[in-house]
């Protein structure tokens, strides 16, 4: 990933400037930079033309037509661009390790552990103007784990994370290889088993009984603290009772996750696959008293469930594509249904996601609403202020205003249309992408490798224009540049390989995602 | 407004049988994009009998039953690579090279595909059959809607031989050590295989004309292609088969055995020598973009591929390639190579009138003049915009996609 610093403007010119600074005692923040953009799209009111937002401390201090920048702020000049609030991804499982994971119910699973810094999907992210990311697991599961929302930034997951508790990821349709009724079945009996759980629990605490005790303390558990400490159920519908006389450490950490979702702690999104799933999801959700913070993950041929959703009140997580081909199973008629629209007519809230594609990444998708109908705006809040609304963070991200996170991408043109490019990407103030100085959009877009760089996916082949042409094989230049990259860089072919698979597994969701959505 | 589309909805109702049968229309629009010269401000189309009889511009629009009026208008677009072939079904097993067999043959009247093209503002195609030979059929350039039978809606039969490079030809062919017996058990079972196969069977048509006892079924087929009575369109992804079509044809040309018109088909990895594509002289059409790397037989395009060929002055046009995923469709094409740095124009015409030209059939299609065929796409903004969308279509004058009603649904969305 690309870093570029910037030059303040006030200390463009002379050395001595910067010395009387450093005299003076005044140290330029990193973390504040000014954006001066030809077009300022907010998200929340009018556009602003010619205007300048300024971020300090990773929250945008101030925006506007008329705002003066302060004289020791770094100047990023766009003036020639049009900035946008960066899109918000609902929900993905890309940038993981695996998405899927083997064991079933594995609510005590991280996407921590699996979140890979260095995932092409990233890099991608930036390239295309996506600055916040909800990373949760894949969707064959029926407690998937817990995710993360992350910023495509940063070397560890730590310096990626925007927020912890990203909430936990279900599913309501089967698993592969399994049946919606054994599906259904798990999902209800995942928190039967918190129940029985919490009940042998409060049994074990009134009989005097310290196994559950010992067996903390054993495993290394935390007792001291709120942790030594009961508490009396919380949640809204059922309960257990006598909770209270158990201290809080003593719950099995693989099922804590579970009673943080019952007693309405975190997020649940939950995988829709088909229509006839969402019955499922919602009941669960219902039973167990998630359902005011439940997001559908759905696919596009959940439409037909839309009045349901929407007299359950939860929002809804769209995928590519949009268009819902049907085919009729008897006269093999096809049927197109633009999804959104079906969920705009029930008033279901929804946002966009992109899931695993780059073809339909968020801008694409929010053109496809417009094509199909849609205002500006809405498609617009499809893929910025809903999916952060949806994630919890409405008030942090989504639109430019003073207060909210610094997060902003800059186009090259008006953000939806086909021929605009993500030129800068800047987040929480500090500018994390610039165009010019992307070294794979080189040989994505044009074919070309700049000389002396690492070519894209270690293939030395694929950026050589042979101007010459006409059948020359292995020109002694061509090797010897070519054993200078891979000098340079030793690592890649490895990356390369852990793309190569990301990108297959990829595809088989998708089509795994196809052929259960017939 | 309601009212309004309530009297709207009555009249389209009334008039639904009146309109299916029409093929005179007056069609408007802000701009009509007409694929030979600049585009025209205020558009107006008159639709006779399904071929265009007057373009006038800086006209408003129409009213009456037979008036549509839409944002833009292209003339239809001709897909060179489409999936509207019999799949599997074009597949003659039980030889490598079928030169005698047509494409047409194996096509189903009722398909789906047909539909999905056509709605797409795919109006015409050239089917051909199936990749899995080495030296397929002959090509059909037909239109994707209109008159009831297939044949009538042919515009030219044997248009071109389709040919295929690579590993696709072999990839099903079991080698000599697998399952012996079945059908699948053709030759070639390599690459090199496919190869020899088509300089072998261009040899032997080559000394059949003064050896008749040579003569092969298909022979004849490939006597025209190299003497360049009709093109052959070579399916070749990746660079060494680009290069293997392309040595090919100058092996032809040395061996004296004519100059064949060559279209490189799928050629995605192009590109990369051009050079040699410009000596060669063939035309080429490009598959869709993968954007994101890789696409068939392991080949790389680059998004500024079409950008290259248009500076080279190289006759391109765009395809679906088979694809049927909607990120794959045609009228999506021309964006992604003006993000790529193609100007609208020639984005235009590699839709239109290039792949026309390919096959010869430009004088009935792929531009809006009058005289030709009134196949027409109507759009809802700007063509090849993410944001824009075929809401129209007219095949030799049929009403295929109606706008009016599209209207309507969106409306009621709102």
């Amino acid at each position: 990933m690309l870093l570029n610093p910037i030059r303040p403007a006030a200390l463009r010119s002379t050395l001595s400037v910067l010395a009387l600074v450093l005299a003076a005692g005044v140290a330029v923040a990193q973390d504040r930079i000014a954006i001066k953009a030809g077009r300022i799209i907010t998200q929340a009111g009018p556009e602003i033309l010619n205007g300048v937002i300024v971020i300090e401390n990773g929250r945008i201090s101030a925006i506007g037509a008329d705002v003066k920048v302060p004289w020791d702020v770094p100047v990023l000049d766009a003036s020639k661009m049009t900035a946008m609030p960066g899109f918000v991804e609902a929900h993905s499982f890309r940038g993981m390790d695996r998405p899927n994971e083997n064991v079933d119910v594995a609510p005590f699973l991280s996407v921590r552990d699996s979140i890979d810094p260095i995932a092409f999907y990233f890099e991608e992210c930036l390239r295309y103007g996506i600055t916040t990311i909800n990373v949760q697991q894949g969707n064959q599961c029926v407690i998937g784990g817990q995710g993360l929302i992350v910023k495509p930034f940063g070397l560890t997951v730590e310096e990626m994370l925007v927020r912890p508790d990203a909430g936990l990821k279900l599913s309501a349709t089967p698993k592969f290889g399994f049946s919606s009724a054994t599906q259904a079945q798990s999902l209800r009996n995942a928190f039967g088993e918190l129940r029985r759980h919490l009940e042998q629990l409060v049994a074990d605490a009134k009989d005097g009984n310290d196994r559950a005790r010992r067996e903390a303390l054993f495993q290394g558990r935390d007792l001291e603290g709120e942790k030594g400490k009961g508490k009396a159920m919380g949640g809204t519908t059922w309960k257990v009772d006598g909770l209270e006389l158990v201290p809080r450490g003593e719950v099995d950490g693989k099922m804590e996750p579970l009673l943080d979702l019952v007693e309405g702690r975190v997020n649940a999104y939950i995988y829709c696959g088909r229509a006839m799933d969402v019955r499922t999801a919602l009941e669960v959700a219902r039973d167990n008293g998630f359902l005011a913070r439940t997001t559908l993950i759905v696919d596009g041929s959940c439409w037909k469930a839309a009045a349901q959703i929407a007299e359950a009140g939860v929002p809804v997580v769209l995928g590519a594509p949009l268009t819902v081909i049907e085919r009729d199973p008897i006269t093999g008629k096809e049927t197109e249904t633009f999804a959104p629209t079906e969920f705009q007519k029930k008033g279901v809230r929804f946002a966009f996601s992109s899931s695993n594609s780059t073809t339909e990444s968020l801008w694409f998708q929010a053109a496809t609403a417009v094509a199909n109908g849609f205002t500006r705006e809405a498609a617009l809040d499809a893929v910025t202020k809903n999916a952060a609304e949806f994630l919890g963070l409405g008030k942090r991200l989504g639109s430019l205003e003073v207060g909210k996170d610094g997060n902003v991408a800059l186009f090259s043109g008006d953000p939806l249309s086909i021929t605009a490019t993500v030129q800068y990407v800047v987040i929480e103030g500090k500018q994390v992408y610039d165009r010019s100085k992307d070294i794979r959009v080189k040989s994505l877009m044009e074919g070309k490798i700049p000389a002396g760089t690492t070519p894209m996916g270690g293939d030395a082949d694929a950026g050589h224009v042979h101007d010459d042409g006409c059948g020359t094989i292995g020109d002694d230049e061509h090797d010897a540049k070519k054993d200078d990259k891979d000098k340079k860089d030793e690592k890649k072919p490895a990356d390369k390989k852990d793309e190569k698979k990301e990108e297959k597994k990829d595809d088989k969701t998708g089509d795994e995602k196809k052929g259960s959505g017939n | 407004m309601s009212a309004w589309y309530l009297a709207t909805l009555l009249v389209l109702a009334g008039d639904a049988k009146k309109d299916d049968d029409s093929r005179s229309w007056t069609v408007f629009a802000d701009k009509v994009y007409t694929s030979v010269g600049d585009a025209l401000d205020g558009g107006l189309i008159r639709v006779q009998d399904g071929k265009i009889a007057a373009v006038v511009p800086g006209s408003s629009a129409g009213s009456g039953d037979h008036s549509l009026s839409v944002a833009a208008i292209t003339a239809g677009l001709i897909d060179l690579s489409a999936r509207v072939d019999g799949g599997a079904m074009s597949v003659e097993q039980s030889n490598e090279t079928i030169a005698n067999l047509r494409a047409f043959d194996a096509l189903d009247r009722f398909d789906e595909d047909w539909v999905r093209q056509a709605k797409s503002g795919v109006t015409c195609v050239m089917a051909s059959t199936y990749d899995d030979a080495v030296i397929g059929g002959l090509s059909v350039a037909l239109k994707t809607a209109g008159a009831d039978e297939l044949v009538e809606r042919v515009v030219q039969p044997d248009v071109a031989l389709r040919a295929s490079m690579g590993q696709q030809p072999s990839s099903r062919n079991h080698p000599a050590s697998g399952r012996p017996n079945d059908f699948f058990a053709r030759r070639p079972t390599t690459r090199m295989g496919v190869e020899w196969t088509l300089r072998d069977r261009c040899f032997e048509a080559a000394y059949s004309k003064n050896d008749a006892a040579r003569a092969f079924p298909g022979s004849k087929e490939i006597l025209s292609v190299l003497a360049g009575e009709r093109p052959i369109a070579i399916q070749a992804w990746s660079t060494q088969d680009i290069r293997t079509a392309i040595f090919w044809k100058e092996e032809m040309e040395r061996e004296g055995f004519g100059r064949p018109k060559l279209i490189l088909d799928a050629a995605a990895e192009v590109w990369k020598e051009p050079g040699l594509l410009v000596r060669s002289g063939a035309a080429v059409v490009l598959p869709p973009h993968p954007l994101q790397g890789r696409g068939g037989e392991g080949s790389f395009m680059a998004l500024d591929t079409a950008k290259i060929l248009n500076d080279l002055g190289v006759l391109f046009a765009f395809s679906s390639h088979n694809a049927v995923a909607p990120s794959a469709r045609l009228a999506l094409q021309p964006g992604y190579a003006m993000r790529g740095g193609l100007p609208f124009n020639a984005a235009l015409k590699a839709v239109t009138i290039n792949p026309a030209r390919m096959i010869g059939i430009e004088s009935r299609v792929g531009s809006i003049e009058v005289g030709k065929d009134a196949d027409l796409v109507l759009w809802s903004g700007k063509p090849f915009e993410a944001t824009s969308r075929v809401v129209g279509v007219l095949v030799d004058g049929r009403l295929i996609l109606d706008p009016r009603v599209k209207t309507q649904e969106q409306s009621e969305a709102k």
